[in-house]
Order: structure tokens, then C-alpha cells, then sequence
């Protein structure tokens, strides 16, 4: 199952990845860009508060696509949508390369079998993505993470992996979720 | 130290007499539905430890918040993610709401003016979003979520169980529909006004909402106070036209609500205006998605307004950006008696302004007749003017018995007591 998963997504990848994908990023303009996320995700991406996520060290690709689905309004968000509309695919490109460039690493307490099963195959046990298109979820305020899949589930937030896999999901499975990933320990150490 | 053994005593005979039905649990009304599911059974306190490195570190903030002469600053309490308070009609404990899964007993039993013991309040229940506690004045604890609002009865009593006596007032999902649910605008206040009506803040999802939402925000309050009574029938909207307010208190004085509210984004550094809004009669319309105080929204320029509204100018114009959060009014009298009946509200600091502003508490004096004669700077130097940082971010204002005032910081996970001392500070 995993495995389908896995290609549907890489495929979907391939034809939205498309647009921005051949500008090149550059770090020391998007440190300067970055001045305007810091109070909301700190020059190094570890979030400042809980409706942030933590984005340092998260693949370039997802940061990418995300900024990208905000300025065109595919995904919306109170704030997100303000400072991502006026972005161009350079500037995308900078903040990419600079937040994707620090080190996040996880710390994992439980036991890892005991991570949830539709999860792992793109966002690890330990909530580092394993894949250039998935967020990293460790240390994420439980309650983002549960907002999300709850957009998912109603397909407010779109994603043609995450839609169908957050679909089924209850309430109840949905917090267990986001609890597991929440409670990992995330360090991002930066990189300059 | 003997303090310690004679307040449990104390609080456990004053909690006979106040649920008399109940040694273990306090009562819930009759016609009150019970919280049953998604409760746990196998729940445990975190408990936040006070004496340590991190209330240490917190401490070095003290120094850089300036405030009037007479007043001093200090730690109260290590609290993460602290957001809006609401103290205990006995004074026992603060109880504080955050936009986690969290909501903290804040307990000063010696009654130094330091907490003592900060845990999480009602482990057993599944919180989502419990950012604003709020009470009866006959001590029910409402705390209003995300999307649904709970009562605990008595629960300053009976806060150290970990399963206290819950009462549904509004259900999971009936305080808005599931896709107006958002995180950021979704931080709910609470306050049960003069009336004995439960008054809850409903912010809207977006920066400006669409049109297509126009009609049925207005009917639910979505971008508004709504107010119910307090077991959750007879729900109404009380305030029109606003966009996400995260403050409102009602004037002692009179009985009048105000609220502060946050405004448009993505218009400039310099607009709109923050607002601070006196509201006099139910229904009344301070003119959002049209306006912010007199700035036009562009989106909506083209829309027509409301027939036969009158648009409700706002008392005070704040910084642009600042972001005007919680505000409560001074009922004690330790402060001098320029302060008496007057607003004190946080300001949370801007998050994409070019040069940041706010990070302040502000005050707000009132004339005879109830409206704004002047506002101020109270309390400020969480923000590093020099780096652009915050060392921390005001959110939430509230008072405890001794008149002194505690100030909620979600950055720093931190709660702030400001005490007018003439005779000690600046020592």
C-alpha cells in the first residue's frame, strides 16, 4: 500500500514541481527574505508559535510547492495568503534554498513500530520526511498537524495523496496522529 | 510554610459548602449534557516546574520592560503557550488558555505573588484549541474552543483531580460549521456579562472573507460576539462587523462591551488602524469586510453594505499591526486613581510590519459618559527595538485580588505581575 502511495505521489510531483523547479535558489537572498517569516518561524525555521510550523531543514521541494500553492491561492491561510502573493519564482526559489538548508534532526522516544501506519512511508516515524514532496512533521504543535488533516478531510487543503488518506479518518485518529508527531523532539541547528 | 497546610483545609470546607451534593466531584445542572466521549481514563498531570533555568532565563527579561514610576515588574509564573486568564473568584487560582491542547492551573497558595504550582488543568479531557477560560461569578469555569464550549463547575475547588465534573454548552463542531474552522482566527475569548450571558468571540477565517460567505457569517456571528445563555440555548448575535477579536470585557461602570480588533492585513505598514470598540446595544455593526475604521477595503468597495446599518466608529485608533488582544478593565484600587475604571489592553506585536511595533500594554482612560479619553503606553520592552526581536509577546491582561495585574506572553511562556510599589521599585 505504501508503495502505491508512494508512486501516485511522485508522479503528482513531477507535474507540479514543473513551473519553479529550474530556478535556482540562493541562500543569502533568502536570508534577507526571510526577515519577513522570522517572527513566525524564526531566521532557522524552528516555529515561534503553535499556528506555525517548523520548516528548517525541510525539503526544498514541499517549501516550494507550498509558497507557490499560497500565492496562487490553491491553499489559503489568514497570513500565509498576504506574504506569499506578491512573491515571484525567485524569490520562492531563495526562501526554499535558505530554510531548506539548516539541519533539523529528530529525537524519538517511543517506540517506532508504534508509528501511525499510513504515515511513515512518506514522513518517517520520526516525522523527518522521507521524500523531497512531504513536509517534516516531528515537533509540530499537535494541533497544526490536526488542522491540517482536517482541511484534508474535507478536501479544504488539496492533496491527491494526503485527501484520500485523511478522508476515512475520525477525529479521534486524526489527534492520535498529530500527538505522535507532536511529541518527537525536533532540533534545527543552523546553517549559513 | 504552615500557610501550606491550612489553605487545603480551607479550600476543601469552602468546597462542601459550595457543591454540597458531591465530596469528589462538583454538580452539573440538571438539563446540562455531560461530556462522555473522547475523555480519558488513564490521565496524568504535567506539572510545569517553576524553580528552574528556564524561569531563570525569564527573569533577565524583567529589566528591559519599562513601565510608569511606582510600578514593579516580575516573573509570576513559567506558563507555556500562556494566553488568555481568567482568576478564580477566590483568588486561588488563574486559570490559562492556550492555542494548544493545554489549559493551565496557575496556584499561589503562600500568596508571595509567585506561583507555586502550574499544571494542566482536566488532563482526562481532549482540549483543542482552549485558548479562552472565562467565569461565572458563581464560579462555573467556561472555556471556550476551538469549535465547542465547556463548563466545569466549581473548578477552583476541584482542579487537583485530573477528571473533574465537564459540562458541554455548546457541541463539538455547533460554534461554527467544520470548514470555517482555521487556527490562527480561531483563538476564541469568553466573558459571562452583566446579564448572565455567556458573550464568545467568533474571529473569521480569512484576511477578508469572500462574498459568498458574506451572508451566512453574519447569521452564525462568524466575524462577531454571540452570546447564549449559559447552557448554551438561546444563542444570538450581539456584535456584527468585526474581523478577529481576541478581547472584550464589559464596563463595570456600566455595562457597556468592549472589544479590540485586529485588522486587514496586506494593506501597508501604516493601515488600518488597530481598534478599541464600544459597543452600547445588541446587534450594533462596526463595518467589516467594508471597513476599518474610516479606511475603505478594497475587496469590498464595489459590495453593497447593509441596509438602514449605521457602521459603528471605533474609540480608539491603535498602531497599525500591533494586533490589540485581550483587555480587561482596572476594578481594584492598589493602582493610583488615574487607572481606576480604565482599559488596559495587550498588544501582541506586529508579524510582518517592516519595522515591528507593538509588544506593549496599552491604557485607555475613560470620560464621564463611557467613551475613550486618551490612551498610553503602560508597559513596553518586550520587543528589541534595536534587532527587531521580541523577547516576548503580550497577550492577555487580568487582575488578581491584591489589585496587581498579570500580563500572559505566549512567546516567552510566560506570565508578567505588574505591582504599583512606589515605596520599592526602582530600587
Amino acid at each position: 500500500m505504501s508503495r502505491v502511495l508512494i508512486s501516485v505521489f511522485l508522479g503528482g510531483l513531477m507535474l507540479a514541481g514543473g513551473a519553479s523547479a529550474q530556478v535556482e535558489g540562493d541562500r543569502a537572498e533568502g536570508k534577507r527574505l526571510a526577515g519577513q517569516c522570522r517572527t513566525c518561524h524564526g531566521l532557522e525555521g524552528l516555529a515561534r508559535l503553535p499556528v506555525a510550523p517548523n520548516i528548517g531543514g525541510e525539503p526544498a521541494a514541499y517549501i516550494r510547492a507550498q509558497l507557490a500553492a499560497f500565492r496562487d491561492g490553491t491553499r489559503e491561510n489568514e497570513m500565509m495568503t498576504i506574504v506569499a502573493r506578491s512573491l515571484t519564482d525567485q524569490q520562492i526559489a531563495d526562501l526554499a534554498a535558505w530554510y531548506s538548508g539548516h539541519k533539523a534532526t529528530a529525537v524519538l522516544t517511543a517506540d517506532p513500530a508504534a508509528a501511525p501506519e499510513q504515515c511513515v512511508a512518506c514522513h518517517g516515524a520520526d516525522g523527518i520526511a522521507v521524500i523531497d514532496e512531504a513536509p517534516n512533521l516531528a515537533g509540530e504543535a499537535n494541533i497544526y498537524i490536526d488542522t491540517q488533516l482536517k482541511a484534508f478531510r474535507i478536501g479544504k487543503r488539496q492533496s491527491e495523496v494526503m485527501e484520500p488518506i485523511a478522508r476515512d479518518l475520525t477525529d479521534q485518529q486524526i489527534r492520535a496522529f498529530a500527538d505522535w508527531y507532536g511529541a518527537v523532539k525536533i532540533e534545527i541547528e543552523m546553517v549559513e | 510554610m504552615t500557610n501550606k497546610k491550612i489553605a487545603p483545609a480551607l479550600l476543601l470546607s469552602t468546597a462542601m459548602l459550595a457543591a454540597p451534593l458531591a465530596a469528589q466531584e462538583a454538580a452539573l445542572p440538571d438539563n446540562m449534557e455531560k461530556l462522555s466521549n473522547m475523555q480519558r481514563t488513564d490521565a496524568k498531570f504535567t506539572v510545569i516546574e517553576q524553580d528552574s533555568e528556564r524561569a531563570d532565563a525569564l527573569r533577565e527579561i524583567v529589566p528591559h520592560i519599562n513601565v510608569p514610576d511606582g510600578f514593579e515588574v516580575s516573573l509570576y509564573a513559567v506558563v507555556p503557550d500562556a494566553r488568555s486568564m481568567a482568576v478564580a473568584p477566590q483568588g486561588t487560582v488563574v486559570f490559562v488558555g492556550t492555542r494548544k491542547d493545554k489549559v493551565w492551573s496557575v496556584v499561589d497558595r503562600d500568596r508571595n505573588r509567585m506561583a507555586d504550582e502550574v499544571m494542566d488543568f482536566a488532563p482526562s479531557v481532549t482540549f483543542d484549541v482552549p485558548n479562552g477560560p472565562c467565569f461565572s461569578p458563581d464560579g462555573f469555569l467556561y472555556i471556550a474552543e476551538r469549535n465547542r464550549v465547556l463548563t466545569f463547575p466549581a473548578a477552583e475547588f476541584f482542579f487537583e483531580g485530573p477528571d473533574p465534573a465537564v459540562g458541554v454548552v455548546v457541541k463539538q463542531g455547533d460554534l461554527v460549521p467544520a470548514e470555517e474552522e482555521s487556527f490562527n482566527h480561531t483563538a476564541r475569548v469568553c466573558r459571562v456579562g452583566p446579564d448572565g450571558k455567556l458573550y464568545i468571540s467568533l474571529g473569521q477565517p480569512y484576511n477578508v472573507q469572500p462574498q459568498e460567505k458574506l451572508e451566512m457569517y453574519d447569521k452564525r456571528g462568524i466575524g462577531g460576539i454571540i452570546r447564549m445563555n449559559t447552557d448554551g440555548t438561546g444563542r444570538e448575535v450581539y456584535t456584527r462587523g468585526i474581523r478577529n477579536s481576541v478581547g472584550h470585557d464589559f464596563n463595570p461602570a456600566n455595562g457597556d462591551l468592549w472589544f479590540t480588533d485586529n485588522q486587514v492585513d496586506g494593506m501597508g505598514d501604516d493601515i488600518p488602524p488597530g481598534e478599541l470598540n464600544r459597543q452600547t446595544r445588541a446587534g450594533q455593526h462596526f463595518g467589516f469586510p467594508w471597513t476599518n475604521a474610516n479606511v475603505e477595503i478594497p475587496e469590498y468597495q464595489d459590495v453593497p453594505r447593509p441596509e438602514g446599518v449605521q457602521f459603528e466608529e471605533p474609540q480608539v485608533e491603535m498602531d497599525a499591526h500591533a494586533a490589540d488582544l485581550g483587555m480587561r478593565f482596572y476594578q481594584g484600587d492598589a493602582f493610583p486613581e488615574k487607572y481606576r475604571g480604565g482599559i488596559f489592553s495587550a498588544q501582541h506585536g506586529s508579524w510582518n510590519r517592516t519595522t515591528p511595533v507593538g509588544a506593549r500594554v496599552m491604557f485607555t482612560t475613560l470620560d464621564e459618559e463611557g467613551n475613550a479619553a486618551g490612551t498610553e503606553v503602560f508597559a513596553d520592552g518586550w520587543l528589541d527595538e534595536r534587532t527587531g526581536e521580541y523577547r516576548g509577546r503580550p497577550m492577555d491582561i487580568a487582575f488578581l485580588r491584591d489589585g496587581s495585574m498579570l500580563v500572559s506572553d505566549d512567546f516567552a511562556g510566560a506570565i508578567w505581575r505588574i505591582a504599583y510599589n512606589p515605596d520599592a521599585a526602582g530600587q
